[in-house]
């Protein structure tokens, strides 16, 4: 890596008024012996990585933990009777019903002898991929702030999200690709809009490039709108070679300056990445086998099963992180089964399952397991109690995250619930713990990524935090 | 600080500072001791007790931390942990033998004998220990930081050797940062040219280039205080509070949305950014700006136009999801939200970090911080009505009083004196032009749901036959009248109606849902409504008065319940007298939409051409005092009507005035709470121990930060549930002179719009996590100079700074000079201003800046905001935006990137590549950060390629050969003429690409983006 390079990144890291770089910073404190130091981390921040990079799947609306990986017995055995708080408890959108029993059947899978649900076919087949945490803790039980709080680490706007931390704290992999992806669902936006993908008060440049998957140009900006005749794609390849001209005649004239120069600099990666982008976005590169196997060619499946392969291509050609989202905002279409978990959790179960085993198989197949995380999750669990029929409320008490691939000890699982599948009993985890065991995994210690705002050095995990070591292998 | 202390105050001080001696740790122990503490004692509290008491895990379990000694000393809620020498009285020794029920730890599993032993051993041996308190405070005077010190005016520095000095002393900021410089001994960049002053002057105080025009103007002119002048032209432009407006707004994360889950627009949130942008063209001073923002309702009540301000208090994200199901939190939360940015705009502290406990680094205590909740705890955020005009809202004020006083329970207050005459001439017209009531000849007469309605001798209708559920009669009239002023329905009992009416209904109740009247000419065949004022009836069912017949909503009705088996009746006043012709119609229209055969059994209609405020039906008690002689009246009866006439007189004239406008700001009528009791008493704040709702402790009194002692911390109030005068209390408290943040701040907040960066780089946080100033006797100086030299006044501030050598210095400089190298290398930073910073446009100054060259810029000021998006409907109260569905041919995409919606939550791609901040959080500065795809926006947006092609026409249209063409758009564009090289260059590529990919190169160079 030349010097000119280094000091590109450390100013495009830091924009102005001379912040840098997490990992610039980090380079010379921790490993200021030389960037081999950086290679003998792995790329990671503080101590050796595992992973690389990372693919998030983010069930919105709440995806009920004891209709899919965590089985109640028990329920089956209270069903219909009133056992629950008899007031409206704080955050709960109405006063609690009967007990109500998963309408699935449930059964052990694969070598860790894991219970899924019968919604979950094919994910049951790849179980002893996972690493399970079973009793994840959300402190809200409102879908806004549980969506903040699991892709920022606070309740409220304006924090950065876990791919811009990463963008921040390790760079990108590539100069071809956006560092780091967001592919929401095509129906639309999760709760909060852009807001669970914002890079806060981080520099912009760890923005998530938000992708619509079903348009003709999924990057936005990438090339001109077509209406502009003269913004042709040879006046483009000139423009950047003039600019750069102009630019350095600018410099010249009265002196350069390390901002002025990272410009100059950010043409030339524009040009590259006009030319690698549309490459990773076609997926007729792909085999029909290939299509088929994440459901392409299924009404159902379609949709996730795409953004699915995009998510895969696109770290596969050196993006860190991808987000995919499954579900918008709203009480339709997502996993916010309010009104009945026997109708509305079967079909949006049945949209995500065959491209998740897929993508497991497609990445174990590729090697990409060697450096890559993928991460299941949602925002917080469902209660245990009904719902109008038979659906379920929001609850905060107790959900479900799974883990797989680099790093990850497959086939294990830690913490529990309570026989209903309420609140936690034991093993609990925060967003923190998972957010500091992503962390950790690439090779960043929590607790010393951080970046002071408006007075506070600002952490993804707050002031909280522990590696959940108990799922790494 | 001379300050004249009251004799009990003084009391209360050395009270205070004795309890801190005593308070202090006792003497750690000796070495041996110490020794057996650090290596048995201090790894088993780590283990065990850290997890829930200590400062790096954030946990304060019942207010105990065990992290220093001072922590075990002080103790938690149920007092001091550990008693030196005495483990029996110890409560940590209770606590860990799980000797009793309540207080068991750790909770979960109790330590092996042989550890409680040792902590046995240590508390008898005398619990040494000697770790320091965690927080950075210096408990003997916590005030000992920068930011907290009295303000006062530092003597300007004697500078060395005047000859040694690059630059010249221009005023009293450049004796300060020379007086640095030369004490590292480094040298200085020149003052810049006027090319490039002109340039960074108009980008910093009106976001805009100059035009071509005023750069040659400027350039040529041979006044040698011509700098001086264009400062001051350019600082009594409105342009300047278009620009700074924007700085203030990102500082209060002003959006017009809420933002959040369900991120809904405020249409009325714009009229705050039109407040801001005014004030600061006013010059508005800063200590009355802090006051309006808070509560201009109680310092300026009379001058309604200043209503906007209180926009201030509203400008952050609404939780509206949170708002619904859980309440508590969201309170808590919007009110921290409040708190926290109006003490990091003011007064630059973070307050906000004492939620959950003290604050670890600085002086604020957790009481400090719910008593500034207390200081929002009377209203939420919402729209706030309001007349701009300050005698329209005197007006209404007036009426509103009088009509509540009419309505209300104490009539004797009525100001009868005043309205005599008003009173008398209303008895006088009543009594004399009693109301002669015509009836009316029904014509037709339909229902729209299969009754059968036949006419009467009497010319009354009744109904028969089929009782539908609901039905509408449709009457047509005729009158002999020529002029119709009132009309009356008479609803009358009969013996076929069930409990003899006079309703349909089997109780003998009847429900009007909506009453029309139109009157048809029969010369034409289009009916045209009559407006009705008012509806008075005898009698109104609880509930269901006659004014429901008016109000449009078909679910609300009168009715006459319980006294049915009698006649009743309805008058209703017309807005206007309508003329009728022999040959007119009234056609009236009467829904009964209720349902369950709540219908009309029998009625009868009336008009009159007589005073409608006579031809009313007047209640009971009103009536029954009228019929009496003046002299025989009781005075109660005179009262009740006095009360009458005053009520329909407020009534009318509040009809009169226009409708008041709103702004999204400070309101009883919160967003999420529409349907209020009003008055409302403040809510009542907890102390919540940890910041956990469900451990609520003392009742917070309305308050700022204790530990100050320009005025008490504690505001001292009248009365309590006045929550104005709470808001009022700490807007005095922030503005108070010997405030020594509130003058600090804002200078500093100033300084960095104008360099890039504040002498101390943190504005919103002058506490010990924030940065220490750069130049801190500069900053000092420069707070008491704006405080009493310009009276608080931004624009003197401005041209202060503006005319500094300091200012003007130039950015950069090729690298030949060594003296120069030298000062790059020691100071890369440029924390000692020996240069100007280089600075990048931000967004709105890069798009105004595209408009205003491309020659489309619409300079009208004001308004509802732009929406540059096309919007749809959206899966839940969020709306879907698309950015790139707007049409920049469309009027509106030429106006100042000020008036623009900003959507919290939907952020403009285009703006929030070139910095545009997230507004969930407040935003004292932007980031300007350099990458591929903001390289890519800038180069393919359709806002950036559209305005090419308009500059490219303007051009082809102004110019007529190619050469002209570019000399001229780089003299838009970079204030100056291509040299020959670099015309070469263009006309090579304009003959390839065309002039408008010309356009986009200039637009996107280094030479247009930075300012020098």
């Amino acid at each position: 890596m030349s010097i000119s390079r280094r000091t590109f990144l450390n100013t495009i890291g830091g924009g102005f008024g001379g912040l840098a770089a997490a990992h610039m910073l980090a380079r010379e404190t921790v490993a200021w012996g030389g960037e081999t130091n950086i290679q003998d981390l792995n790329g990671g921040l503080h101590h050796p990585a595992k992973v690389k990079r990372v693919i998030q799947l983010f069930m919105t609306g709440g995806a009920s933990p004891m209709d899919t990986f965590d089985y109640k017995p028990e329920l089956e055995k209270l069903h219909g009777q009133k056992l629950g708080p008899t007031e409206k408890p704080e955050g709960f959108t109405a006063a609690p019903g009967a007990i109500l029993k998963s309408p699935f059947k449930f059964k052990q899978h694969g070598e860790s002898g894991r219970w899924v649900s019968s919604v979950f076919p094919h994910q049951a087949e790849v179980v002893d991929e996972m690493a399970f945490l079973m009793a994840m803790a959300s402190k809200t039980n409102v879908h806004g702030p549980a969506t903040y709080m699991m892709n920022s680490g606070f309740l409220l706007p304006g924090f950065p999200c876990m791919g811009a931390w990463i963008s921040y704290g390790l760079g990108s992999l590539t100069d071809e690709l956006p560092t780091f992806v967001v592919l929401p669902d095509t129906k639309g936006l999760p709760y909060n809009q852009k807001g669970p993908f914002s890079s806060g008060f981080l520099p912009a440049v760890h923005q998530a490039t938000i992708v619509n998957a079903e348009s003709d140009d999924p990057v936005p900006h990438l090339f001109a709108n077509s209406e502009f005749s003269f913004a042709t794609r040879a006046a483009d390849r000139d423009a950047f070679d003039l600019l750069k001209r102009i630019n350095a005649r600018h410099a010249e004239n009265s002196g350069e300056d390390s901002l002025l120069d990272a410009r100059i600099k950010s043409y030339e990666l524009a040009a590259r990445l006009q030319l690698s982008a549309p490459h990773v976005f076609d997926l007729s590169k792909e085999s029909k086998a290939t299509n088929d196997s994440y459901g392409l060619d299924n009404k159902v499946t379609r949709d996730f099963g795409r953004r699915c392969l995009l998510a895969r291509r696109l770290i596969e050609n050196g993006t860190r992180f991808v987000q995919v989202w499954s579900g918008p905002q709203g009480a339709t279409e997502n996993w916010d089964n309010h009104g009945s978990i026997s109708k509305e959790l079967p079909p949006i179960a049945a949209s995500v399952d065959q491209p998740i085993a897929a993508l497991i198989r497609d990445l174990k197949a590729r090697g990409l397991f060697e450096d890559t995380l993928l991460i299941w999750t949602t925002e917080f669990g469902r209660t245990p109690f009904a719902q109008g029929g038979d659906g379920r409320d929001h609850n905060g008490g107790s959900f479900v995250t799974w883990m797989a691939g680099a790093g990850v000890k497959a086939g294990t699982s830690y913490g529990r619930s309570d026989d209903w599948g309420y609140k936690t009993a034991e093993g609990t985890t925060y967003c923190y713990d998972f957010h500091a065991t992503v962390l950790h995994l690439m090779g960043i210690d929590h607790k010393r990524l951080v970046y002071r705002q408006n007075g506070i050095d600002r952490r993804l995990t707050d002031v909280h935090g522990k590696v959940v070591t108990e799922i790494l292998a | 600080m001379k300050t004249k202390q009251p004799a009990v105050l003084t009391f209360l001080i050395i009270l205070t500072v004795l309890s801190n001696v005593l308070a202090q740790d006792p003497t750690p122990g000796s070495d041996n001791e110490l020794r057996f503490f650090a290596e048995k004692i201090e790894p088993l509290l780590t283990s065990h007790c850290f997890p829930c008491h200590s400062h790096d895990a954030n946990e304060m379990e019942g207010g105990l931390t065990l992290d220093s000694r001072s922590g075990w000393a002080n103790g938690g809620e149920s007092g001091p942990a550990v008693v030196p020498g005495e483990p029996e009285k110890s409560l940590l020794i209770r606590a860990i033998r799980h000797a009793d029920e309540n207080l068991q730890m750790p909770p979960d599993e109790k330590l092996p004998d042989e550890v409680i032993d040792l902590f046995v051993d240590w508390i008898r041996r005398g619990a040494a220990d000697s770790r320091k308190s965690k927080t950075p405070i210096n408990d003997d005077n916590p005030l000992d930081w920068w930011s907290l010190q009295p303000l006062s005016r530092p003597n300007l520095p004697v500078l060395a050797d005047r000859k040694k000095l690059y630059g010249a002393v221009a005023n009293e900021i450049d004796a300060f940062i020379l007086k640095q410089i030369q004490a590292k001994g480094l040298a200085v960049l020149p003052k810049a040219d006027r090319r490039t002053l002109i340039r960074r002057l108009y980008a910093d105080l009106h976001g805009l280039p100059p035009t071509p025009a005023e750069v040659t103007s400027f350039l040529s002119d041979p006044d040698p205080l011509a700098y001086e002048k264009l400062v001051d032209r350019l600082l009594a432009s409105p342009r300047y509070g278009e620009r700074w407006a924007r700085h203030w707004l990102d500082t209060v994360h002003f959006a017009d949305s809420h933002g959040c889950e369900h991120d809904i627009f405020r249409p009325n949130a714009w009229r705050y950014r039109d407040y801001v942008i005014q004030s600061l063209n006013r010059d508005t001073r800063w200590p009355r700006f802090i006051r309006e923002q808070l509560a201009a309702d109680w310092f300026y009540p009379e001058d309604s136009k200043l209503t906007p301000a209180l926009g201030f208090i509203a400008a952050g994200p609404l939780e509206l999801s949170r708002a619904g199901t859980a309440p508590v939190t969201f309170d808590y939360l919007d009110r921290d939200d409040i708190v926290t940015q109006t003490m990091a705009a003011f007064a630059s502290t973070t307050a906000n970090c004492a939620r959950c406990h003290d604050h670890k680094f600085d002086p604020i205590s957790q009481e400090d911080y719910y008593s500034l909740q207390a200081v929002f705890a009377g209203a939420g955020k919402g729209d706030l009505e309001y007349d701009a005009d300050p005698k329209i809202a005197k007006k209404r004020k007036k009426f509103t009083e009088l009509l509540s006083l009419a309505t209300g329970s104490d009539k004797m207050k009525l100001p009868t004196a005043e309205y005599e005459n008003l009173i008398s001439d209303w008895e006088k017209k009543i009594r004399n032009n009693p109301t002669v009531w015509e009836p009316l000849l029904p014509r037709s007469f339909v229902s729209s749901d299969g009754a059968t309605l036949k006419r009467l001798d009497d010319d009354s209708l009744i109904a028969s036959e089929t009782r539908p559920e609901r039905d509408t009669y449709t009457i047509s009239a005729t009158s002999s009248l020529s002029r119709v002023q009132a009309l009356r329905l008479d609803v009358l009992p009969d013996d076929s109606l069930p409990m003899k009416g006079p309703g349909r209904c089997d109780n003998g109740n009847l429900h009007l849902s909506e009453i029309k009247v139109f009157v048809l000419d029969d010369d034409s065949s289009k009916r045209i409504e009559i407006g009705i004022k008012q509806a008075t009836a005898d009698w109104n069912q609880q509930g269901w008065t006659i004014a429901h017949s008016l109000d449009g909503n078909p679910a609300t009705a009168w009715g006459i319940y319980p006294k049915v088996g009698e006649a009743h009746y309805a008058v209703f006043e017309l807005t206007e007298p309508v003329d009728m012709k022999p040959s007119s119609q009234l056609v009236f229209q009467l829904d009964q939409h209720h349902g369950g055969g709540h219908l009309i059994g029998r009625l009868k209609l009336y008009a009159a051409d007589s005073d409608p405020r006579v031809a009313t039906v007047l209640p009971n008690a009103v009536y029954q005092a009228i019929k009496k002689n003046p002299i025989e009246r009781t005075d109660q009866q005179s009262t009740a009507i006095a009360a009458y006439v005053l009520q329909r007189h407020a009534e009318e004239q509040l009809a009169k005035l226009p409708k008041p406008v709103a702004v999204y700001a400070w309101s009883k009528l919160y967003s999420h709470a529409k349907k209020l009791a009003l008055p409302m008493e403040p809510k009542v704040v907890h102390i919540l121990s940890r910041g956990d709702i469900d451990k609520p402790g003392k009742v917070a009194v309305p308050g700022a930060l204790a530990v100050l002692d320009h005025a008490p911390g504690r505001f001292d109030l009248d009365d309590q549930a006045d929550e104005a005068s709470r808001r009022a209390a700490l807007a005095d408290w922030l503005a108070a002179k010997d405030n020594p943040l509130t003058w600090r701040s804002i200078v500093n907040r100033v300084w960095s719009y104008h360099f890039g960066r504040g002498l101390c780089d943190t504005p919103n946080d002058f506490g010990r996590m924030g940065g220490t100033p750069s130049h801190p006797e500069l900053l000092d100086w420069l707070a008491v100079w704006f405080r009493d030299d310009a009276q608080g006044s931004l624009k003197q501030l401005h041209r202060l700074i503006l005319l500094s050598e300091t200012w003007q210095r130039c950015a950069r400089v090729p690298n030949s000079n060594p003296a120069i190298r030298e000062s790059q290398s020691t100071d890369a930073q440029n924390r000692l201003l020996w240069r100007q910073n280089l600075r990048p446009l931000d967004a709105e100054s890069f798009r105004d800046s595209i408009l205003q060259v491309s020659g489309r810029i619409d300079l009208k000021m004001g308004g509802s905001g732009i929406q540059q998006f096309t919007q749809s409907k959206g899966r839940q109260d969020t709306p879907e935006l698309d950015y790139d569905g707007f049409d920049w041919n469309h009027p509106s995409a030429a106006r100042r990137s000020i008036y623009r919606v900003v959507w919290r939550g939907i952020s403009d791609p285009f703006m929030e590549s070139l910095g545009f901040p997230d507004l969930g959080l407040l935003s004292p500065k932007r980031d300007f950060s350099v990458s591929a795809l903001q390289a890519l926006t800038l180069f393919n947006d359709d806002f950036v390629l559209h305005h090419c092609q308009v500059l490219a026409q303007k051009l082809q249209a102004e110019h007529a050969n190619l050469e002209q063409q570019l000399t001229e758009a780089c003299r838009l564009i970079m204030l100056r003429e291509p040299d020959a090289k670099e015309m070469a260059w263009l006309v090579d590529y304009s003959n390839k690409h065309g002039l408008a990919a010309v356009c986009r190169i200039l637009l996107n160079s280094n030479e247009f983006i930075f300012i020098d």
